[in-house]
């Protein structure tokens, strides 16, 4: 698969396909932190958006600016903008999610930014009109900013981003149903490198890879990589960053394979679809405001559960792994609430908590495992 | 029919041998640095005390952190598993097995049948584990196999906030320094671990009866801090370290018999 080469390279440097576009292009790169990122607008710019995603290392140098109870997403970060990794970037985004990433955009600014430096204050209610009017208002003076820093944007070049990311949004679609119906046909470790490359390199690259990739699956009988005689058990995963490689190895060789998820760079990064208006950021932000939704926003008391309880049920899932960055507030809220919901309708969970660069993973090995054990009774 | 179960933990590895659902032989090794050597050990002295070779055996589960690195055929089950079906056995109506080993701590819940229905592990750290109290029966200078006994003689335990191995230690220290006595330092870490492991367990549904599992079931101190934190009492089976090599070898017969 040619695929396979692309989200290789991912995994052992996940700029290098942004660094070498930068090379080729004479481009601009811009980084981003999180799902809900206007990409659509950067990329119109002519820009190559790539989404910052941490590493597996222990924090180091971050230590003189984060506590120790931010996540270590945001520590090992701000770590590699510490020490230099990410000076290729001509500006980076801070969407406002939680609070550590809020002060994770002045602690950027101030010390490790390279650039230019935008915010993008997303309201935490993302039902009703006000809040909509205020997101459309919001992306509209981002776009502004964005356009003082890196050229004019017309409607044209936004329609045509735009139409870019929904074939991208489509194509992942199309992948995650043919992995409802034949999990076996792709192991969930590639399913995030895939999902995870699309925030990292070229969009139109991107689709390209995909669509040669979906007509191969399409044409394959349905034994794939996954392996062995036994069924699959199916899982459905939920969490923010699931860019643990290791632990998705150790979930196949536990005999499991995620069939679906609430991942954001799993469902939570494709999910809906823009629709074409006049005014191509008011479908933005109509996206924006009713795509599978993140545990920092909210819409009414019980949509996330509800939400995601009819996607467990659809994807058939028998088991759900709440994966967890410790410390993570927004995450560790929803669970109480997610849990009941699944405990309720009988389905069993478990949660892993994880910090990235330090994972013991023989114990998480036994988990897994066990989780795997139980539910197949 | 003649079965073996394998549990190789961090610290010990154990063996039990069972015939149509006899125990027959049992051994009990330290794991030390090498855990395929340690899984063999316990094999072959399991095997010696039952009396038979290796080839009159017709299953083998191993299961514990070792149950992957082993030079004879055997399938895989995790520990949980297997404490849960070896607790079981031993208490037919056990519904919650907590499980104290070398490195790590577990609660399991079961159903009437002794099937897993939920489960909690610590986190990587060994805090409440029977490594946590081998520092603190030396910090103590107290045996490991003596520090149960001696912490009944309290009749004021000194607090422990802590029961991370490191602070707890430190905190220890300082206790010894105030002139706190030795019984009512080993009751306080005994009341740290079962606050700990109650914690921990609450995350699950907790029911009638409790079993105790693993080799810190042997420490009477932390079964009596255990029974008055979760205000009941705790059956603790004759040799608790051998209930998960016990159930790896009874899933190891219910399988045997399904394949023949």
């Amino acid at each position: 698969m040619e695929i396979d080469s692309k989200i290789h390279e991912i995994k052992d440097d996940p700029y290098k396909p942004a660094k070498e576009w930068k090379e080729r292009t004479w481009g601009k790169v811009v980084g981003y932190f999180c799902s809900y990122a206007p990409e659509e607008i950067i990329y119109a710019s002519g820009a190559l958006p790539v989404r910052i995603i941490g590493r597996n290392k222990a924090a180091t140098l971050s230590g003189a600016h984060l506590q120790n109870y931010c996540c270590s997403l945001a520590r090992t970060s701000l770590d590699m903008a510490l020490e230099g990794d990410f000076d290729f970037l001509d500006g980076t985004v801070f969407v406002h999610t939680c609070d550590t990433m809020q002060r994770l955009s002045d602690i950027w600014r101030l010390n490790a930014g390279a650039g230019a430096h935008f915010d993008v204050v997303l309201p935490t209610f993302l039902g009703g009109k006000n809040a909509y009017e205020y997101l459309r208002s919001e992306l509209s003076s981002f776009k502004k900013s964005f356009e003082n820093e890196f050229g004019k944007i017309s409607d044209d070049d936004l329609r045509r981003s735009i139409d870019v990311y929904n074939r991208n949004r489509q194509l992942l679609e199309e992948l995650y149903s043919l992995r409802i119906d034949r999990p076996e046909v792709l192991s969930s470790e590639k399913l995030y490198m895939i999902v995870t490359s699309s925030s990292l390199m070229e969009k139109n690259e991107h689709n390209k890879l995909l669509e040669s990739l979906l007509s191969e699956l399409k044409a394959s009988s349905s034994s794939g990589d996954s392996g062995g005689g036994k069924s699959v058990a199916r899982i459905f995963g939920i969490g923010s960053v699931m860019e643990e490689w290791d632990f998705l190895r150790i979930l196949k060789e536990a005999g499991g394979t995620f069939v679906d998820d609430d991942f954001c760079n799993g469902r939570r990064y494709f999910d809906g679809l823009i629709q074409q208006t006049d005014d191509p950021i008011e479908g933005i932000a109509r996206r924006i405001s009713e795509r599978a939704i993140c545990p920092c926003k909210h819409t009414n008391t019980y949509a996330r559960a509800d939400d995601i309880l009819e996607r467990v049920m659809d994807s058939r899932a028998e088991g759900v792994i709440f994966f967890q960055f410790k410390f993570c507030e927004p995450h560790a809220f929803d669970y109480v609430a997610l849990k009941e919901a699944l405990d309720k309708a009988s389905i069993p969970s478990m949660l892993i908590e994880i910090e990235q660069g330090s994972v013991s993973l023989e114990q998480l090995r036994t988990r897994i495992e066990a989780f795997i054990e139980t539910i197949r009774g | 029919m003649r079965v073996a179960g394998v549990d190789i933990g961090s610290l010990t590895a154990k063996a039990v041998m069972l015939e149509d659902g006899e125990i027959i032989g049992k051994s009990l090794v330290m794991t030390g640095h090498n855990s395929r050597l340690a899984g063999r050990r316990a094999l072959d002295l399991a095997l010696k005390e039952a009396g038979f070779p290796e080839d009159a055996i017709q299953n083998i589960v191993a299961t514990g952190y070792g149950r992957l690195s082993i030079d004879f055929p055997a399938e895989q089950v995790t520990e949980i598993t297997c404490h849960a079906r070896g607790a079981h056995k031993i208490v037919p109506d056990a519904h919650t097995v907590i499980d104290l080993g070398g490195q790590d701590s577990k609660a399991i819940a079961l159903d009437d049948s002794g099937r897993v229905v939920d489960f909690v592990m610590n986190d990587k750290c060994a805090a409440g584990t029977g490594r946590f109290l081998e520092v603190m029966a030396h910090a103590l200078e107290i045996g490991i196999e003596n520090l149960g006994e001696a912490s009944l003689q309290s009749e004021e335990p000194a607090p422990i906030s802590s029961v991370c191995t490191v602070f707890a230690e430190s905190e220890v220290i300082s206790r010894i320094a105030e002139g706190v006595s030795k019984v009512d330092i080993a009751a306080g870490i005994h009341q740290a671990i079962a606050s700990r492991i109650y914690a921990m367990a609450a995350r699950i549904p907790l029911k009638e009866r409790f079993v105790m599992t693993g080799g810190v079931a042997k420490n009477i101190g932390v079964v009596k801090a255990l029974e008055s934190k979760f205000k009941t009492s705790f059956v603790v089976p004759p040799e608790p370290q051998h209930v998960g090599a016990l159930g790896a070898a009874i899933i190891a017969a219910e399988r045997a018999s399904v394949k023949s």
